[in-house]
């Protein structure tokens, strides 16, 4: 009988080659790093159950989940808008799974598990928001998109969910990036060439922050 | 240096005169500064002759010193990177640039084609269009080409531009064009009232006409104005100044285009830049400050090399100190053109004479010159004596009728001042004829944009100054920002006094369209064969459709029309204005979207362990595709896929179907709600079971086809075609959103959650015995046909198996979360080893469902109903359903429709085309007797030959009959015998066993 591995592989295993990229004689104005090991339940309401629902999610994280564009942060997850009476709960990979989540929340929501579906991607650096301004029509201006603020929107044609986190411990801002994991790897070049230019420093991380 | 730059200046201008440049036109080795353009570099070598022009090859020289210059077009760069129609006069200098002229042969001196002037009176406008009409076949073949070859401008690269561009979104609350005095006001006035200011500049330099002209603001030179001004923007939080950037339109709630020219500055792009950049900004606010751009006066021989623009004279003069003569006239009907006989003085040129078409002069300028020593005439240039060596003499007709004759070689021409209307007028507008400039002025803008300074019709520089400095605080406090604005620079206005003077009359060709070699007389003619409306005299003369789309010839153009006919000018009206203000490349539109990235991929969770197996992908959608799976020896892709159906059927194989669409369906209402989008029953279906569905359009035609699984009570797992995945997701959410808000559903795409891979043969359950933890009851019993659930594999992670099979064969899907992909690709390769399990592409894939009879794409082709599919027995009679009503119209149920049945060719050699038109045995093809075609084909494996499927009227019923193939597309008629489209065990035996 033969052994079965089962390895996870990231839909941008393949493209992603850690180290500098583009531009090197300047101090790379781009981070981007991939964040492998996270899971990523969709939670919608069910019909006249938003109510119930936002006080069953603010009984489970400890915070309000967000009524529009924004992500929440809570301890032990970030709660993203993606819709009316509908958000993500991103963690750490086992920490909020389906498992965990549909005893709390299934009564008055549905729940539907994209841990698979999407690449998670964080974008910082001195010239992070000159960079996704070639990639999104969102202002990103500081006054214009603080932490917090949440995007379902599209880069390259392709439908991302594009949020800024908090600010890294230099002071600079962090703009993270879910993408449909099919399209990974397509947007993954795209945003190196947009890059590379201002050089990149590339990685990837387990774990979420 | 190789050169002297015999027409510089010692001193002045803004030049680098400590970074000399060598550069190369027509071969030739010149050398030039920093901070030149190629036109003022050209000029400071001496060189007068640039281009031949359109139609009668005549010799052209430096019109302007900006981007409406008609004639200064060069090839920029070579091989590759050849850029023909490139503006010399924007062009910027650097080390190494090699430029050449462009329209002529063999060499721009000896122009053999300049034999077009002896045939001049023949090139008449509508010349072609009357000439070359019989017959009318030669005219693609022989006329177009020759006359394209002969009148042109110049060629392109012709091989694939190897540099990059992009694109890219910025946001503003004020957006400004132009950095003239206008738009700096304007800028300093948003800026310091708080608001966030973009400021577009088209030249390398910033500060406009200050650059040229000097004059005096808040008590300062205009350069140290300029300066403490960049240095007080450069300080604001939020200004951002874009050098190198032109505003070429305006779009939709205030979106603005603007092309960045990022590196057309050097040679060639630093690695990893890009040569242009297409801007989209979103501007709550615009100030458009982009100036006026002056007017030629027409006259005969106004296109005499030497004969320029008086403000780009004294651009030339004062900015790159580079001298386009040595001896200079002046033709004005302005005070403005006497500028240049201030610079011109000043830079210790001397004036040969200043033509006025005014009745009087101002005393100071009388003064000015006696101390000059040259004379003033009162009347017209009739005439100019030179060529393509440039002015030698220049003709004069004096107020009263006497003639008078200049020695000068150059002429300096100003006939007023056109403001740039282009933006303002972009969504439909008309600007309005001023009689105090006698110039077209904005009348009214976009919404949210304003135009102010000379754009405005405001010339004097106090006053652009002042309407600037308005016109930005407005636009910060309109953008919600009203910190103190501060005050105003203040500047006194110069005199503009002008008495309008379009066309002097004479015998010989005056120009008014430069580039396109329009004349008056073109314009005469027009308006005398009927061509009276301004629309149709620009498309019957050309006028002002070459690229620099007429800004130095429209209004002359207007008012020779108007004077002809009779009419005022502002009577005659203007064409409709129309973005792009200068010509923007198509690869800066395109950006990134070229090539392998013309548009975003998708990619299997195998993709990589397929192309490590040497898979041919194809492009399906977006998708790359596992199309075949081609082995060593194998001669073609037939070959390759016959193995793989042969493998699939006596054996075991798998195929990744990761791109089907895949939707959970959640809520208590899940199953009402696919009762609703599927004619057939979904809410009577067993948890743990599939059910294949379909789905109609509104108006009864087919949409889409799956199988859909109930894994939960309150929980169905909906699959769709890979075509139409993303549209039966719209189409679903529109459901639930607007068609039944009663109904208490979630929809969620998965489609990207999970692997799935179809594995199909005899031997599939014993794959799945090895890879599937055995505590799994896989037989008949515990897992039957259509059968759905979550089962444990052997290694400690679950999957989700799927009895359903579209091979026909005995066949399951199995789908793990998505980033199981690749392991479960190499797993199933590790379980099937023993079983000689073999991946296989979408090619036989698509072989199997056409022997097995299943529709896809080629019959849900958006024409078809259920019942053409053969599946009209779906349609549930007990519910309603999208589509129902629409389905039972008399043309949707009538029994001659083309209904799907199978065909075969009668000749069992024969290779079968889809396509090809199904005709009654012994008829001849025609529209009359078509009754159908063939949807899809393959060669069958299993039958050894091939074989399709076709939509053919009232096929079901005419099974055995004889018909005929007619294919005119590739020339090919055949006979086929329709039959069961069902090639492949029509009993279903294998895929239930």
């Amino acid at each position: 009988m033969a052994e079965f591995s089962w390895s996870p592989r990231s839909p941008l295993d393949h493209a992603l080659v850690t180290g500098a990229h583009g531009v090197r004689d300047i101090e790379a104005g781009i981070s981007l790093t991939e964040i492998r090991n996270f899971d990523l339940i969709q939670v919608m309401a069910r019909r006249g159950k938003a109510a119930e629902l936002a006080n069953a999610a603010k009984g489970r994280f400890g915070v309000a989940a967000p009524n529009a564009p924004k992500a929440v942060q809570s301890q032990d997850a970030t709660l993203i808008w993606s819709g009316p009476d509908q958000f993500f709960v991103l963690s750490k990979g086992g920490k909020h799974t389906m498992g965990t989540l549909a005893p709390a929340l299934s009564g008055p929501a549905s729940l539907s598990d994209q841990s698979h579906a999407r690449a998670l991607i964080s974008i910082s650096g001195a010239k992070a928001r000159t960079m996704l301004a070639k990639l999104s029509s969102i202002d990103v201006h500081p006054a214009e998109f603080p932490v917090g603020a949440a995007a379902a929107t599209s880069m390259d044609h392709t439908s991302v969910t594009l949020w800024r986190g908090g600010d890294r411990p230099d002071g600079q801002a962090v703009f993270n990036l879910l993408v449909f994991a099919t399209f990974a790897e397509s947007l993954w070049h795209t945003m190196l060439d947009a890059a590379a230019e201002y050089g990149v420093e590339i990685a990837h991380s387990e774990w979420l922050a | 240096m190789s050169s002297s730059q015999s027409h510089r200046l010692p001193s002045g201008g803004l030049i680098d005169r400590s970074a000399p440049l060598n550069f190369r036109f027509d071969g030739k080795t010149f050398s030039g500064f920093q901070g030149d353009t190629l036109a003022s570099a050209l000029i400071a070598n001496g060189v007068k002759l640039v281009g031949r022009s359109f139609k009668y090859h005549r010799p052209r020289g430096i019109l302007t010193a900006g981007s409406e210059e008609p004639n200064a077009l060069v090839e920029l760069r070579t091989g590759a990177r050849r850029e023909p129609n490139t503006k010399a006069t924007t062009a910027e200098l650097y080390e190494g640039l090699e430029a050449a002229s462009q329209n002529r042969w063999p060499s721009l001196r000896h122009d053999v084609m300049s034999v077009n002037q002896l045939f001049a009176p023949i090139f008449v406008a509508g010349f072609y269009y009357k000439t070359f009409m019989w017959p009318a076949k030669f005219w693609e073949a022989i006329y177009e080409p020759a006359i394209r070859r002969a009148a042109g401008l110049g060629r392109a690269a012709g091989v694939a531009d190897p540099d990059h561009y992009d694109k890219a979104w910025a946001h503003c609350d004020v957006l400004i064009g132009g950095s003239g005095p206008a738009g700096l006001a304007a800028a300093l006035a948003a800026g310091r009232s708080g608001a966030r200011v973009i400021l577009c500049e088209e030249d390398f330099s910033l500060g406009g006409r200050l650059l040229a002209d000097g004059g005096t603001i808040d008590g300062l030179p205009a350069a140290e104005w300029l300066s403490r001004t960049l240095a007080e923007l450069a300080a604001l939080p939020d200004v951002r100044i874009m050098t190198r950037m032109t505003l070429f339109g305006v779009y939709d709630g205030g979106t603005y285009g603007a092309l960045e020219r990022v590196n057309d500055h050097l040679p060639s792009p630093p690695e990893h830049q890009v040569r242009q950049r297409l801007w989209r900004i979103v501007a709550r606010r615009c100030v458009v400050a982009a100036g006026a751009i002056e007017r030629p006066i027409v006259f005969v021989g106004n296109d005499t090399p030497g004969v320029m623009m008086a403000s780009a004279m004294r651009t030339y003069v004062a900015r790159y100190a580079a001298t386009p003569a040595k001896r200079i006239a002046l033709f004005t009907n302005n005070e403005d053109g006497w500028r240049t006989v201030e610079t011109a003085l000043g830079s210790g040129l001397q004036i040969a004479a200043v033509i006025d078409a005014r009745p009087d002069v101002s005393p100071a300028h009388r003064s000015l010159a006696s101390k000059g020593g040259f004379p003033v005439l009162h009347g017209s240039v009739s005439g100019v004596d030179g060529g393509k060596d440039g002015v030698r003499k220049i003709a004069v007709s004096l107020t009263g009728g006497a003639r008078a004759e200049v020695e000068a070689d150059g002429l300096a021409v100003s006939g007023g001042w056109n403001p740039a209307v282009g933006l303002t007028s972009y969504h439909r507008g008309r600007p309005k004829w001023s009689d105090d400039i006698a110039a077209f002025v904005p009348d009214g803008a976009p919404p949210g944009m304003v135009a102010a300074g000379a754009a405005n019709g405001a010339f004097g520089l106090g006053a652009c100054l002042a309407e600037g400095f308005t016109a930005g605080s407005a636009a910060a406090h309109d953008a919600g920002h009203s910190g103190k604005a501060g005050t105003a620079p203040v500047a006194d206005d110069e005199a503009f006094s002008l008495t309008p003077l379009w066309h002097v009359a004479g015998k010989g060709k005056a120009f008014v369209d430069y580039q396109h070699d329009v004349t008056a007389s073109d314009i005469e003619l027009a308006q005398r064969e009927g061509f009276e409306s301004v629309e149709h005299l620009k498309r019957y003369t050309t006028l002002g459709m070459a690229t620099d789309q007429g800004k130095t010839s429209n209004v002359a153009g207007l008012a020779i029309m108007a004077a002809v006919s009779g009419r005022s000018i502002p009577e005659t009206g203007t064409t409709i204005y129309r973005p792009p203000y200068v010509p923007v490349a198509i690869g800066a539109f395109a950006g990134h979207h070229r090539d392998e990235t013309f548009h975003a991929t998708r990619l299997t969770p195998s993709h990589h362990w397929a192309a490590e197996q040497g898979a041919v992908f194809v492009d399906t959608g977006l998708w790359k595709r596992a199309q075949w799976y081609p082995r060593t020896g194998e001669k073609d892709w037939l070959e390759s896929v016959t193995r793989e159906v042969k493998a699939v059927r006596g054996g075991v194989g798998f195929c990744d179907v990761s791109t089907l669409g895949k939707i959970d369906v959640h809520g208590p209402d899940a199953g009402a709600f696919l009762d609703r989008v599927y004619i057939n029953t979904f809410s009577n279906l067993a948890v743990g079971k599939a059910r294949y569905g379909l789905m109609l359009r509104e108006d009864g035609i087919v949409y889409d086809d799956g199988t859909t699984s109930r894994l939960a009570e309150d929980h169905y797992f909906l699959t769709t075609t890979t075509a139409k995945a993303g549209l039966v997701m719209q189409h679903l959410e529109f459901c639930r959103q607007v068609l039944f808000p009663e109904l208490d559903v979630q929809l969620t795409s998965v489609s990207d959650q999970w692997a799935q891979f179809s594995i199909a043969g005899p031997k599939t359950r014993d794959l799945l015995r090895e890879i599937v933890d055995p505590a799994e009851d896989l037989s008949n019993e515990g897992f039957p046909f259509m059968g759905a659930r979550e089962v444990a594999l052997r290694g400690g992670i679950k999957a989700r198996l799927f009895r359903i099979s579209f091979s026909g064969e005995m066949a399951f899907e199995i789908s793990v979360p998505a980033r199981f992909g690749d392991a479960m690709a190499r797993n199933l390769m590790l379980a099937g080893k023993p079983f000689g399990v073999t991946p296989y592409g979408t090619e036989a894939l698509g072989v199997m469902r056409v022997e097995k009879g299943h529709v896809a794409g080629p019959e849900l082709s958006g024409t078809t109903t259920a019942a053409d599919l053969g599946l009209g027995k779906m349609m549930s009679t007990k519910k309603d359903f999208i589509g129902r009503v629409m389905a039972g119209r008399e043309a949707l149920v009538a029994p001659d429709r083309q209904v799907v049945v199978g065909v075969k060719p009668t000749d069992k050699a024969r290779r079968l085309r889809s396509g090809a038109h199904i005709i009654p045995k012994g008829q001849t093809p025609g529209p009359g007797n078509d009754q159908g075609y063939v949807t899809s084909v393959c060669f069958s494996p299993t039958s050894d030959q091939w074989i399709g499927l076709g939509l053919v009227e009232r096929g079901r019923e005419r099974t055995g009959e004889i018909v005929q193939a007619h294919d005119p597309l590739r020339g090919e008629d055949y006979e086929v015998e329709l039959c069961n489209p069902v090639f492949y065990d029509p009993d279903g035996v294998r895929q239930r066993g």
